[in-house]
Formats: structure tokens, C-alpha cells, sequence
């Protein structure tokens, strides 16, 4: 028995030697062939590997109490500690709920908008007026979060802004919108969409331009009106991309806008403005609490990857596309 | 005989009447949206030429009143802004310059076959699904040494993984594999073939990535935010934001003047700040609009490419 297992081991050891140097070899040579393109890609990998990976590493001071003195590594493992703080605190659901309902309300407004946008320019017959319009639906899109919200200020501004001198002309009272926590999502989720559903057409434009002329012509020769031409023609061609696009967004509901939120808040809108990463932000930069908002910010990103993958895994399923 | 007439009725089949109740409702719809959109934009930089007194009267509707340029004037003696927009200006183009050179040549890498393909594309796509998010990025960062540098300004966020894939697709779904072959054949290798043909046949490509990168620069705040103290090095919107949202929201002086009505005690400082508020919008902003209606078609070119699959 004995030297036949021998044998097998040394002819079994032989045989994965001869895998591993042709393997070698074989890599040898693609690197040989192709060293110039793992050089191209170099510096976008080690750029990725320090702004990205790098922090991953970092990840475990949510199972810690890092204390700066200690570093990383060096400060104290406390489990999950940070996690049950979390729950046990008065914030987490408000701050869960904040950040899932602005997004929920924010994609159901929202989404409406540049299908109807995008349907009713392809019916725009003049060509100049279609390209002006074309290109001031997308400018608001380059607006920086400060200017817009900047622009939130100084419109609603109670003494000097233009909603409220409409107000005041039509003998209503000055109201201070942007301070008033029940005008906080209507604000925010408004404000999106003078921002983005011109820009969110292109996608639906770029569906309609696609589709064959001839189906046009032949619906005109048997007498359909326009709207007939969209009901029949323009919507059956954008329902793959609308379900897609649908499916695709809601994998995004526990993500935070960070930046316009945080750039809303008043001392007003507390109670609705809290969201995640607007908490993330002040209790970990502002109060210095790393651990706490570490374990918080690494449950909300688990979810978040989740139910990305979990659309993405049904987007593949329906229509074989994906984000990836 | 008929042939002679046709040319001349162009629409044999006309609008019918529907048709042209339907055009006169989406007209009139097309109106009114490019009213909402453009009427804030216009009422900005009217306000930004207008006098502080007018603006605080509602005076203010459609076109400038009691014209003045203290605003700007204003902004050209506030040293912290100009050296922010010295500082944006140098961050948005050492930063874009990087980004559009270390993307093309890693797109190019990604384009073709190569041992190791597949594992190195999940190594840049994973990071657009998780993050080790901000905590610790910033402690990463701080060890780094990078906290407060104009390195970590330049460098930070140089590689976004969509505008990767956008140029992925697009090099190796619009310049054929022809042209590869023939090049090895004539002796080039990978530094060649990208440096002499890839590159010139890119400029859609590179003038998208300049534009996306361009613009997510100058209008991004939160890096500066949280990664610099020293204020010799804010950035624009930083700056910003201080001078329009934090003036506005920190003090309760705007709900003040609202409970007072007209606003008549307040200082002409403050008047004035709020004349500075409009110009700064303007002056941060034209940059960008004005590069946005230069190349629009990039900007559009970039959303279609991105929604191919690679």
C-alpha cells in the first residue's frame, strides 16, 4: 500500500509541478506579449488601491474604539458594540427612515418626469426651437449643489426672495420655507427635478431616435393622430427602458445626498434633514466620534451593495442588461 | 401632370385638426417649462446688476433696476474669493488633466484581451458598489499625509469608474480591431498602437472625459470640506457656501427681517451681502454654463455611450 500511495503522491506532485510551470510559462509569455498594457494600467489600479482599498482596510475601526493615539490596529476590539449603540439610540430609526423616505419619494416624483419631457419633444416639429429647448432643459443639471441650494436661499428668502414677494403681491404672509421642516422634502425632491429632469431625457430621447421612421409613416398613412402615435408607437418602445431604469434606481434607496442635504439643513428642518451620510458627516468630522459613525456608515454601505446586486441580478434576469 | 403637382403640396397627407390642437398644447407646454427652468437662472443674474434697495423692495421682476455693479465690485475686493477661484481653477485643471490621461490608458488596457482581464475589471467595479465610506477614507488620507495638501486635492477622486467604462465601450466598440492587427504587423506594440493610433482617433472620448471631469471638479464641495483647514487652499464652492447657504441659514436674521416686513433696520453691510450673494452665483457658474453650451454634444455623447453595454 505504502509505496504505491507514494507513487501516486509523486506522480500527482509531478503533474502539478508541470501545471504550475506551464502555467508560468504561459503567463510569462502574456506578460512577455503584453507588459506595455498592465504599464497603461498601472496608474488607475494604484490610484484605486489608495483612495479605495486602502480604506476598506480601514473598515474594522467600526468593531473598535479607535482612539487616535492608537491607531487602527492598535486600538481596542469591541465587537459589535457600535452597532447595538447604534439600535439603542433614540437616532437610528429616524435617521434609517429619514434617508429611505427621502429617496422613495424622491424616485416615485421624480421618475414621471423626463418620460413625459422626452415624448413630447420628439413631437416638436420645429428643429431650432427643439435644439433651444434641448439645451435649456439640460443646463440646470450643471449647477453645483451650492449654487442650487444657494439659489433655495435667495429665492425663498422671507425679506427679499421672489416666492415670497409673489406671496406678499397676492397679500399672503411672508413665509420662511427653508426653515420649516414639513417644506424640507418638497423642497429637496422639487428642487431635484427642476435640476435633473431635463437631463434625465436624454436616455428616453436617445430610445425614440431609435426607433424606425417607417413605423411613423405607416401610422400616418392609416390616419393616426399624434397621440395615437404615442400611445401605439413612442410608449411600447420605452417600456423596456422605464422598467430597466426603475429597477436600476431602486437599488439606490439607502444612499445619501450627501452634499444637498447637508448644504438644506437649517435649524429648522433637523427632524427631516437627518439622513445618514448629513450624520455620517457631523457626528464623525464634526464631534470626532470615528468608531460609532464608522459602523453606522459600513451597515448602511452593506445595504446598499445588497440591493444593488440584488436589481442588478434581476435586471440581468428580465432583459439581459446591467449596470455591469 | 400629377408628377408636376406633387412637389408642390409637400404635406399630401396634412396635420389633421387633432394634430394641430395637439402641437398648440405641447407649444404652449414647452413654454411654460422652459419659463420654470430658465426664469430662476435669468432672475439671478438680473439681481446681480440690480441695487440691494430694489431687491429688498421686490422690485426685482424681470430686468435689472437702479442698475449697479456693487456686487461684482464687492466680490473683486474679497481676497478669500479670488484666491478660492485661483485654487478651484488649478485643482479643476491639474485634476482633469490627470483624470482624462490615467483613464484613457487604463480604457485602452480594459479594451483589449488580455491574462488577468476579467479579475482586473471586478477590482475597478467593485469600488463603484462599496466604499469603505468616509470615516475611513479621511483616517487613510490623514495617515498618508495627505490632510490639508493640494496633492490630495489634485489627486482625490482622478479616477471614476463609470467615466472608465464609458471609455472602454467606446474604444472597443468604435475604432475596429483592424487597425490593431495592422499596426503589429507593421512592428508596433501596445505603447505605439495607443500613443499613435488610439489617441488620435479619440478625441470624442477625451473631449466627454474633460467635460465630466471638468465640471465634477468645479462644482464639487465636500472634498474641499472635509479634507482642508487651511484657507489659503478652500476651494470656489467652499467659499461659496459660506458667502450664499451658511449666511443665509446660520444667522436668524432673514426670519427676522421676515417678522418685520420690510427690513428697513438692516444694516447696508448686510444689504449688500445679499447683492454678493446673486453675483457669486453668476460668477461661479458662467464657467460652466459656458462650457456646456460650447459642447453640448459631448455632454449628450457621454450618457449614450455609458448606456451601451461594454
Amino acid at each position: 500500500m505504502q509505496p504505491v500511495c507514494g507513487q501516486i503522491r509523486r506522480v500527482n506532485a509531478r503533474a502539478a509541478a508541470a501545471a504550475l510551470v506551464s502555467l508560468c510559462r504561459r503567463a510569462g509569455k502574456a506578460v512577455r506579449r503584453d507588459w506595455q498594457l498592465y504599464v497603461l494600467l498601472f496608474p488607475a489600479f494604484a490610484l484605486v488601491f489608495i483612495f479605495s482599498y486602502l480604506p476598506m482596510y480601514g473598515i474594522q475601526i467600526a468593531f473598535r474604539d479607535f482612539k487616535a493615539a492608537f491607531g487602527i490596529t492598535g486600538s481596542q476590539w469591541v465587537g459589535l458594540k457600535n452597532f447595538t449603540d447604534f439600535f439603542e439610540s433614540f437616532y437610528s430609526t429616524r435617521l434609517l427612515l429619514n434617508t429611505l423616505l427621502l429617496n422613495v419619494y424622491g424616485l416615485l416624483w421624480s421618475f414621471p418626469f423626463p418620460i413625459v419631457m422626452a415624448i413630447l419633444l420628439n413631437q416638436i416639429n420645429r428643429n431650432r426651437f427643439k435644439r433651444f429647448t434641448q439645451t435649456a432643459i439640460y443646463a440646470p443639471h450643471f449647477l453645483s449643489p451650492v449654487v442650487l441650494v444657494g439659489m433655495l436661499f435667495l429665492l425663498l428668502s422671507p425679506s427679499s426672495g421672489l416666492v415670497n414677494n409673489l406671496v406678499k403681491v397676492f397679500g399672503g404672509q411672508a413665509h420662511d420655507y427653508m426653515m420649516d421642516v414639513t417644506w424640507f422634502r418638497t423642497l429637496f425632491i422639487g428642487s431635484g427635478i427642476w435640476q435633473s429632469a431635463g437631463w434625465n431625457t436624454i436616455l428616453y430621447i436617445a430610445a425614440l431616435t431609435a426607433i424606425d421612421p417607417g413605423l411613423y409613416e405607416a401610422a400616418t398613412m392609416d390616419g393616426a393622430t399624434k397621440t395615437q402615435k404615442i400611445r401605439y408607437i413612442d410608449i411600447p418602445h420605452l417600456v423596456p427602458i422605464i422598467v430597466m431604469l426603475l429597477i436600476l434606481n431602486s437599488g439606490a434607496m439607502m444612499v445619501s445626498n450627501t452634499d444637498k442635504a447637508l448644504l438644506m439643513r437649517t435649524a429648522g428642518n433637523i427632524p427631516k434633514s437627518d439622513i445618514i451620510g448629513v450624520y455620517v458627516y457631523m457626528m464623525g468630522l464634526g464631534s470626532g466620534q470615528f468608531s460609532y459613525v464608522a459602523a453606522i456608515n459600513l451597515l448602511v454601505n452593506v445595504i446598499n451593495f445588497i440591493l444593488i446586486i440584488s436589481v442588478n441580478w434581476i435586471a440581468r434576469r428580465l432583459n439581459n442588461t446591467s449596470l455591469f | 401632370m400629377a408628377q408636376k403637382i406633387l412637389p408642390k403640396k409637400k404635406n399630401i397627407i396634412g396635420r389633421t385638426y387633432k394634430d394641430r390642437v395637439f402641437d398648440a398644447v405641447n407649444t404652449a407646454f414647452w413654454f411654460a417649462v422652459l419659463a420654470l427652468i430658465l426664469y430662476p437662472l435669468w432672475l439671478v443674474i438680473v439681481a446681480s446688476v440690480s441695487s440691494a434697495d430694489a431687491i429688498f423692495a421686490g422690485r426685482v421682476w424681470l430686468w435689472p433696476v437702479d442698475f449697479s455693479l456693487i456686487g461684482y465690485e464687492a466680490l473683486f475686493q474679497h481676497q478669500m474669493l479670488l484666491r478660492s477661484y485661483l485654487n478651484s481653477i488649478i485643482y479643476t485643471a491639474a485634476g482633469t488633466a490627470l483624470s482624462v490621461i490615467v483613464t484613457m490608458m487604463a480604457s485602452y488596457s480594459l479594451s483589449r484581451k488580455f491574462a488577468g482581464r476579467r479579475l482586473f475589471s471586478l477590482y475597478f467595479i467593485f469600488t463603484m458598489f462599496f466604499t469603505g465610506g468616509l470615516i475611513p477614507q479621511f483616517l487613510m488620507n490623514q495617515r498618508l499625509g495627505l490632510y490639508n495638501t493640494v496633492t490630495l486635492m489634485i489627486i482625490i477622486n482622478s479616477l471614476s469608474v463609470w467615466n472608465l467604462m464609458i471609455a472602454r465601450t467606446y474604444i472597443s466598440t468604435s475604432i475596429p480591431n483592424e487597425l490593431y492587427e495592422a499596426a503589429v504587423v507593421d512592428g508596433a506594440g501596445h505603447f505605439t498602437y495607443f500613443f499613435r493610433v488610439i489617441l488620435p482617433l479619440s478625441g470624442t472620448i477625451i473631449a466627454v472625459l474633460c467635460v465630466y471631469y471638468g465640471v465634477a471638479r468645479w462644482n464639487d464641495f465636500f472634498t474641499g470640506l472635509v479634507y482642508l483647514r487651511d484657507e489659503s487652499k478652500f476651494t470656489l464652492q467652499m467659499v461659496l457656501r459660506q458667502l450664499i447657504v451658511t449666511m443665509s441659514a446660520g444667522t436668524a436674521l432673514d426670519s427676522l427681517m421676515g417678522f418685520f416686513g420690510d427690513g428697513q433696520q438692516i444694516s447696508d453691510a448686510i444689504r449688500k451681502a445679499e447683492v454678493v450673494k446673486y453675483s457669486s452665483i453668476v460668477i461661479s457658474t458662467a464657467p460652466v454654463i459656458v462650457l456646456y453650451v460650447q459642447m453640448q454634444k459631448f455632454f449628450v455623447k457621454g450618457v449614450t455611450i455609458g448606456s451601451l453595454k461594454g
